[in-house]
C-alpha cells in the first residue's frame, strides 16, 4: 500500500472568534500517495472549515482530533510550516493583495517551499512553462496578487501556484465554482498535469462537475461536520441525480442549518 | 527629550550678523538674517495647544542648545546647460544666479512664521538651488544629497532648498538627507514654485541615523496649470515632523503630496499637509501611508483647503496606517474647509489598523514566515508611492531598505 498523505482523525473544530460553534465534529479522512479524493456535502456541512483547518488557518481553532500530514502530526504547526512540508490550499475564495505582484509573491513562495533562494532563470522558465499550460497570458504574472482578478482568473491564479509549487498534498476549495466550460477544462488539465504517483488530491465540491475531468478514486460526503459516507465516482453521480436527501434519509441523519 | 539648558551665543542677532558677514554675505542677505534673528527671539516654540503641534511635544527642544553646523551637499545633475543646480550659499552671493534667489528666497515660506522657519532663515548655511529656465526640462533626475554624518554630535542643521521652474519647464529633484547615529537636530526649509504650465516633481529620500530630529517646512507656490508633486520617503530618524504644502494658485493647477514612513522602536512620525486651492479648477491629491513596528507612532493631520476663488476644483485627502506591533500608534485626522458650493469632488479617508489577517493567512499558507509575509504586505502596501519613483533601480533600492528594516523589526 502506498504512502499516507493525510490521515484526519476524529477532528473537531471551531470558529475561533466564536468557540461555542463547532463547525466540524469528528471527521475523519484518509488519503495516500496518487490517490484523489472528493469532498462533497450541503452548503454549511464544514467542508470550507475542514480545509481551513487542515491548511492551518488561524480563524479555526481545532478542539481535538488530529492532522496527519506524511505520518507527521501537524495540528498545531503554522501555516507556513505545513506548507513547507508540502501542504497546499487552493482557496475558494481568494485574497487580494495589491502592491505584490504574482512574480514577487511566487518567487517568495517558492524560496520559503525549497528553502533556499531559487536561481532567477530557473524560476523565470518554470513560472512560464506553468503559464502557458493554463494557458494564461504572462503579463499576469507583473499583475497584483488577486487584485481585480476576474473569478475565473483568481482559480487560475491558485492553479498556478500549485503548479509552481508543486506540493504533495493538495486541497482545492470549490476550485470549480465561478468557472464557465472551457476555463474548468483548462484548469483541470492544470490539475491532472500536476497528478503523480506521489501526490494527494482533495476536491472539494457541490457538483459532480468537475470530477469528470479528474476522476476521483473516493468520494466522501461530509454533512454536520462529519463524514457520514464514502464510496466511489458513482457516489458522486448519484448526488448530481438525486441530491443529498436520499442519502440523508437512508442514514437517519437530520441535517443542521449552522450558520456563522 | 530633555535637554541640557546650556545655549550656545550663535543664535543672537550679533552672532547671526557676524557669521554671515564672515561668509560675504551681500547686504540684501544681510538684511533678512536680521529680520529672521528677531523673529526668533520672538517666536516662541510651538505647544501642543497648536493643533498641528498637538501630539509631538517640543517643550524640551531647546534650539539654542544646538550649534549650527553646516552639511556636506553633493549634486548629481545631467541637467542641460542653462538650467542651474548648485549649492544655495554660492548662489546667493555674486553669481549669474544672485537676482533670482534674492527674489524668490523667503517669498514662500517667511521666517516670521514660527521658530523653525525662523531658525533656518537666520541659520542656514547650505542647501540647494535649482533653476529652470523658461521651457528647459531635465530628462534625469536631479539627485542632491545634504549629508550630516560628519557634524559634531549635537549640531544643528539648517538645509535651505529652493526650487523655482520658468513657464513650461520641468525639473525633478531628489533631495537625499543622510546623517550618522549620533545626535542631531535639522530644521528644513524647502521652497518651490513652480511658474504656469512648469512641473516640478521633489523627492524628499530620508535617510537619517537613528538619533536625528527633523522638522521640515515644504512648500509649493503652483501656477497656472503647473504641477509639483513631492513625495517623502521617511525610514530613518527619531523624530520626524513634516509640514508639506501647496498654495494651488493658478487656474488648473494640481499638487500632489505622498509620503510613506516605516517606524520601529520609539519612532514618531509627523505628517502635517495643506492643500490650498486657490485658483479655479485647480486638483490636489494627498496621500500618506506609515507601516508602524515596536513602539512606533504616526500623526497625521491634513487640510484641504477650497477658497472661494477656486470654483470646479477637485481634492482628495487619504491617510492609511498599518499597525504591525501591538506597542505602534497612529493618529489620523483629515480635514475639509471647503468654502465654496462649487466643487467636483472633495475626498478624505483615514485608516488605522493592523494587516488583513486574512491577506497574511494566505501568504502563510504559501509557505511565507509571518515575517516574510509582513515585508512582502508592507512593500505592496507602500507601492502606490514607490511605484512611481524617478530615477532607475531607486524603487528597488527603497523596497531594499523596508526589507532589512523589516528583517529586525519588532512585529
Amino acid at each position: 500500500m502506498s504512502e499516507s498523505i493525510l490521515e484526519i482523525n476524529d477532528l473537531h473544530v471551531s470558529i475561533a472568534d466564536k468557540p461555542e460553534l463547532q463547525i466540524v465534529r469528528g471527521a475523519n479522512l484518509n488519503i495516500r500517495a496518487g490517490e484523489v479524493h472528493a469532498l462533497m456535502g450541503p452548503n454549511g456541512s464544514g467542508k470550507s472549515t475542514l480545509a481551513n483547518a487542515i491548511a492551518g488557518s488561524p480563524a479555526y481553532t481545532v478542539d481535538s482530533g488530529q492532522i496527519l500530514f506524511q505520518g507527521q502530526d501537524v495540528t498545531e504547526m503554522p501555516a507556513d510550516q505545513r506548507a513547507c512540508l508540502g501542504m497546499f490550499l487552493s482557496f475558494q475564495y481568494p485574497t487580494a493583495i495589491p502592491g505584490v505582484t504574482m512574480v514577487n509573491f511566487l518567487r517568495e513562495a517558492l524560496k520559503a517551499r525549497r528553502g533556499e533562494e531559487v536561481p532567477a532563470r530557473e524560476f523565470l522558465v518554470e513560472l512560464r512553462e506553468t503559464l502557458k499550460t493554463l494557458k494564461m497570458d504572462e503579463s499576469f504574472a507583473r499583475r497584483y496578487v488577486n487584485d481585480g482578478f476576474s473569478g475565473g482568473e483568481k482559480k487560475r491564479a491558485e492553479i498556478l501556484q500549485l503548479g509552481i509549487l508543486k506540493p504533495t498534498l493538495a486541497i482545492l476549495d470549490e476550485t470549480d465554482s465561478g468557472l464557465d466550460v472551457d476555463a474548468l477544462r483548462t484548469v483541470s488539465e492544470g490539475i491532472n498535469a500536476l497528478r503523480t504517483p506521489e501526490i494527494g488530491i482533495l476536491i472539494i465540491t457541490h457538483y459532480e462537475r468537475i470530477l469528470n475531468y479528474i476522476t476521483p478514486d473516493f468520494v466522501h460526503i461530509l454533512v454536520n461536520g462529519q463524514v457520514v459516507k464514502s464510496g466511489d465516482f458513482s457516489l458522486a453521480k448519484e448526488i448530481e441525480s438525486n441530491g443529498y436527501d436520499p442519502i440523508l434519509a437512508e442514514l437517519g441523519i437530520a441535517e443542521e442549518v449552522m450558520t456563522s | 527629550m530633555s535637554e541640557r539648558a546650556v545655549t550656545v551665543p550663535a543664535y543672537s542677532e550679533a552672532a547671526v550678523i557676524e557669521a554671515a558677514v564672515a561668509r560675504e554675505e551681500p547686504d540684501w542677505l544681510l538684511a533678512r538674517r536680521t529680520e529672521a534673528a528677531r523673529a526668533f527671539d520672538a517666536s516662541p516654540m510651538p505647544t501642543t495647544q497648536l493643533r498641528p503641534w498637538k501630539y509631538t511635544d517640543v517643550s524640551d527642544l531647546i534650539l539654542e542648545a544646538h550649534l549650527p553646523a553646516t552639511p556636506a551637499i553633493s549634486i548629481e545633475s545631467l541637467a542641460p546647460q542653462g538650467v542651474f543646480v548648485g549649492s544655495i550659499s554660492e548662489a546667493a552671493v555674486n553669481t549669474d544666479m544672485t537676482s533670482n534667489v534674492r527674489e524668490h528666497l523667503g517669498s514662500v515660506v517667511l521666517a516670521t512664521e514660527g521658530r523653525f522657519q525662523a531658525a533656518n532663515t537666520a541659520n542656514w548655511t547650505e542647501g540647494i538651488y535649482v533653476h529652470v529656465p523658461r521651457g528647459m526640462s531635465s530628462a534625469e533626475p536631479v539627485i542632491a544629497t545634504i549629508d550630516a554624518s560628519a557634524v559634531s554630535a549635537g549640531s544643528a542643521i539648517y538645509p535651505r532648498v529652493l526650487i523655482d521652474a520658468g513657464v513650461g519647464s520641468e525639473i525633478t529633484v531628489v533631495l537625499r538627507f543622510q546623517s550618522s547615529d549620533a545626535p542631531l537636530v535639522v530644521s528644513n526649509v524647502i521652497e518651490m514654485i513652480a511658474d504656469a504650465d512648469s512641473k516640478i516633481r521633489v523627492l524628499i529620500d530620508d535617510r537619517w541615523g537613528t538619533e536625528t530630529r527633523e522638522f521640515t517646512t515644504a512648500r509649493s507656490r503652483i501656477g497656472r496649470g503647473a504641477d509639483v508633486d513631492v513625495a517623502s520617503l521617511v525610514i530613518g530618524g527619531r523624530i520626524i515632523k513634516q509640514t508639506v504644502e501647496a498654495l494651488i494658485e493658478g487656474e488648473g493647477a494640481n499638487s500632489t503630496i505622498r509620503g510613506v514612513a516605516l517606524g520601529d522602536s520609539d519612532q514618531h512620525f509627523d505628517f502635517v499637509t495643506l492643500q490650498d486651492h486657490i485658483g479655479p479648477r485647480s486638483t490636489s491629491n494627498v496621500e500618506i501611508k506609515s507601516a508602524l513596528a515596536g513602539n512606533s507612532r504616526s500623526i497625521y493631520y491634513g487640510i484641504t483647503r477650497v477658497e472661494v476663488s477656486a470654483k470646479g476644483s477637485q481634492a482628495n485627502q487619504a491617510n492609511r496606517n498599518l499597525l504591525l506591533s501591538g506597542g505602534a500608534k497612529a493618529d489620523s485626522d483629515p480635514v475639509l474647509e471647503i468654502l465654496t458650493s462649487d466643487v467636483i469632488r472633495c475626498g478624505h479617508a483615514a485608516t488605522v489598523g493592523p494587516v488583513d489577517k486574512e491577506a497574511l493567512f494566505y501568504l502563510q499558507s504559501r509557505g511565507l514566515s509571518r515575517r516574510a509575509a509582513l515585508q512582502l504586505l508592507v512593500t505592496g502596501f507602500f507601492q502606490s508611492v514607490i511605484e512611481d519613483i524617478p530615477g532607475s533601480g531607486f524603487a528597488e533600492e527603497i523596497e531594499g531598505f523596508v526589507i532589512a528594516k523589516l528583517a529586525d523589526a519588532e512585529l
